[in-house]
């Protein structure tokens, strides 16, 4: 996970949703079809691919897929 | 194509069924994954068989989705999904007009985990207390599973409650924590006979799942999302819901099909002989001697027993009743085919000897070969390749609950039986020249009643399991046949049979409703095991003739059509009752005026004392 598009396209192919990278800026809110348990299933799938630990209460606090990237990237 | 790139290029929603096919053999992070796509995905009702699961409950459980929806697609059925809200388990349940009755699913999950008791516990706590607050939640429980079953005809699902180690690990005494152990499971034992006094209700026991070495919760899940059992407990929950969507609609399988060299015994009977292959004692032996046992208590349920083998059929028999470390008997088997013939064509013939579809058997095999050109051929065919360690042949059977009903009833222990005497039927029948002299021969009698409260059982399993005589196929669960039986308007008449060879039981059923003048049919079944043999034109003659004899005017039918039920698609016309203009909803209607009646064929000896007085 080496940029925000890596991010992008895992939650196309994860959780089927249609975002591109220009998403990644907007309220998680706003992405089509988006729901909040879909961070839970994120936190899954990052720390299984990173091997490392993700905060779950900041993630719950990311407010869009720049967020996510920018706490799974520190 | 794998099941992903199938999704990438777009192809499941018009292609649904090929699902079933592409999920076979994902681990389970993958079968997460790919429910999570499904969930998203838009397929049309058309598609396939439709299952509608409500899912309320206490905590975070919106991850079931995605589990349940994979589940349900590894038996090529299509969830649809009502979920409601956050924790609200105890208002949704005993509002009959809340959203989740509104739903009218066929099958209501209400998830529960130790939250629910823990909730209430003051802190600091002793087991007095919990044992308090499980009287209390046990006793709302019990109302709200009445208060589901006046308000629903589908199945609520309820679980027991695991305890996780933080609760019983916060008492520093070893005698306290046992005590809290023992009330524990005091109250999960009460929760699992709750389905004794609600026949609506069922009850998961997660312990079975956990010792498989599950965790019970994720601890930052269940913190920070109140996410209180963990995603891997619910995804292996979702698997058993997927068994019992399956014998919802109608698709438990009826047949296990064995394969013998590497499966049933080690070594090979035409080099090791009768006596030489390896059924016990040794370690391999012990291992093949396990799985026996096993094949040998699912047969004693009810599940048919075969065997399609490349052997020669003299040194299988030899086998099978001569070894005497042998724990499988060829009495146990209703049919036994040991030839050197394709697999597939061997299965087809069993399936027309069985009258059943092959989509009825499960079929087990040692040879990834075997079981791959069995998949190609024969795509209804559930396959279990036991292709490793004989050790581990059990886990392979039993890990998808292929068999698994609601309850067993006295026909279920019988089948065995009564099966091999279809099969001497067909002997007899290749005695006579034309069949009218084999009817005449066979001494059918038939017994057509009102059915009785013991007979309820098997009257819902007719309607979950027959698909070929079903005229409208709807799948009544007991709670919903006993409602029927109670309702003064409706007739629910068994018909049962019995011939020179022995009795068949209780072989089918029809469902009548009276209104005014008026007997309306709302359905018919038969079991496949007694076609043709006059038995549903007796009983369709002595209704209508009781019919008009009571004054009633007119008699309708109907049929629904399925992907199974072709055959009775004529029926109602074959019988002198003329078709209804079409209605927009599928099902076909037709009106019987009891003018001119088909009489009961003459082979026939039937005994009807009426019903319509």
């Amino acid at each position: 996970m080496n940029t925000v598009d890596d991010l992008v396209t895992l939650v196309r192919d994860e959780l089927g949703l249609p975002v591109t990278t220009s998403d990644a800026g907007r309220s998680l809110d706003e992405l089509p079809g988006w729901d909040s348990v879909y961070l839970l299933w994120l936190l899954t799938v990052v720390e299984k691919k990173t091997g490392r630990p993700v905060s779950l209460p900041d993630l719950l606090e990311a407010g869009s897929l720049s967020d996510v990237y920018s706490l799974v990237a520190a | 194509m794998d099941f992903f790139a199938a999704y990438r290029d777009g192809l499941l929603a018009d292609d649904y069924h090929r699902v079933p096919a592409l999920l076979t053999g994902l681990d389970p992070a993958e079968l997460a994954r790919a429910g999570r796509l499904l969930a998203n995905l838009a397929v049309d009702d058309t598609q396939a068989t439709v299952v509608r699961v409500a899912i309320t409950g206490h905590g975070t459980l919106s991850p079931l989705v995605p589990s349940l929806t994979a589940e349900v697609a590894r038996h090529g059925l299509l969830l649809r999904p009502t979920v409601g809200d956050f924790g609200g388990y105890l208002t949704e349940l005993s509002d009959p007009d809340s959203e989740l009755y509104r739903a009218e699913a066929e099958i209501t999950l209400c998830v529960l985990d130790a939250g629910i008791i823990f909730d209430e516990v003051p802190v600091p706590w002793r087991p007095a207390d919990v044992r308090a607050v499980l009287d209390e939640k046990l006793a709302f429980l019990d109302k709200l599973a009445s208060i589901f079953e006046a308000n629903s005809k589908g199945t609520l699902v309820l679980n027991t409650l695991p305890l996780p180690h933080r609760l019983s690990a916060q008492l520093v005494d070893h005698q306290s924590r046992a005590e809290l152990g023992a009330l524990w499971r005091e109250a999960n034992a009460r929760l699992l006979r709750f389905g004794e006094q609600h026949p609506g209700v069922l009850v998961v026991d997660l312990d079975p799942l956990l010792a498989e070495g599950i965790p019970v919760e994720d601890p930052r899940m269940a913190v920070y999302a109140k996410m209180h059992l963990s995603t891997e407990l619910l995804a292996r929950y979702a698997r058993e819901i997927g068994h019992l969507a399956r014998n919802t609609a109608g698709r438990t399988k009826k047949c296990l099909v064995l394969d013998l060299d590497g499966t049933v015994w080690g070594g090979i009977l035409g080099e090791d002989g009768h006596d030489g292959v390896e059924v016990a004692e040794t370690h391999h032996g012990e291992a093949f001697r396990a799985f026996q046992r096993v094949v040998k208590q699912i047969g004693a349920q009810g599940v048919l027993l075969a065997v399609v083998s490349k052997n020669d059929l003299e040194p299988v028999r030899r086998a099978l009743t001569e070894n005497p470390q042998m724990t499988l008997s060829e009495n146990d088997f209703v049919r036994i085919i040991a030839n050197w013939q394709p697999k597939h064509d061997n299965l087809k013939q069993l399936a027309a000897d069985l009258n059943l579809g092959v989509d009825a058997f499960t079929f087990v095999d040692d040879s990834t070969l075997e079981c791959g050109l069995v998949r190609e051929e024969l795509p209804g065919v559930a396959v279990l390749p036991v292709t490793g360690d004989p050790a581990l042949h059990v886990g392979t059977l039993l890990a998808d609950g292929w068999f698994d009903v609601r309850e067993l009833t006295v026909e279920d222990r019988a089948r065995v039986d009564k099966y091999r005497e279809d099969l001497s039927r067909k002997d007899f029948l290749d005695n006579f020249d034309s069949i009218e002299q084999y009817l005449a021969e066979l001494g059918v009698r038939v017994r057509f009643a009102p059915a009785t409260e013991k007979e309820l059982p098997r009257v819902s399993q007719l309607s979950l399991r027959t698909n070929q005589f079903n005229l409208t196929t709807r799948r009544l669960q007991l709670p919903e046949v006993r409602e029927l039986a109670d309702d003064p308007a409706w007739h629910v008449l068994a018909i049962r049979s019995s011939d020179r060879f022995g009795d068949n039981g209780l072989v089918g059923v029809i469902f009548g409703r009276r209104e005014n003048d008026a007997l309306h049919l709302e359905n018919f079944i038969l079991s496949c095991r007694v076609f043709s043999r006059g038995i549903e034109q007796a009983c369709l003659s002595a209704l209508l003739h009781h019919a008009r004899e009571h004054g009633l005017t007119e008699v309708f039918g109907s049929y629904r059509p399925t992907a199974k039920n072709g055959k009775v698609a004529d029926f109602y016309r074959r019988y002198g009752f003329t078709t209804l203009p079409g209605s927009d909803d599928g099902v076909t209607r037709f009106r019987h005026d009891l003018g001119e009646l088909t009489e009961a064929p003459a082979h026939v000896d039937l005994d009807f004392g009426g019903t319509l007085q």
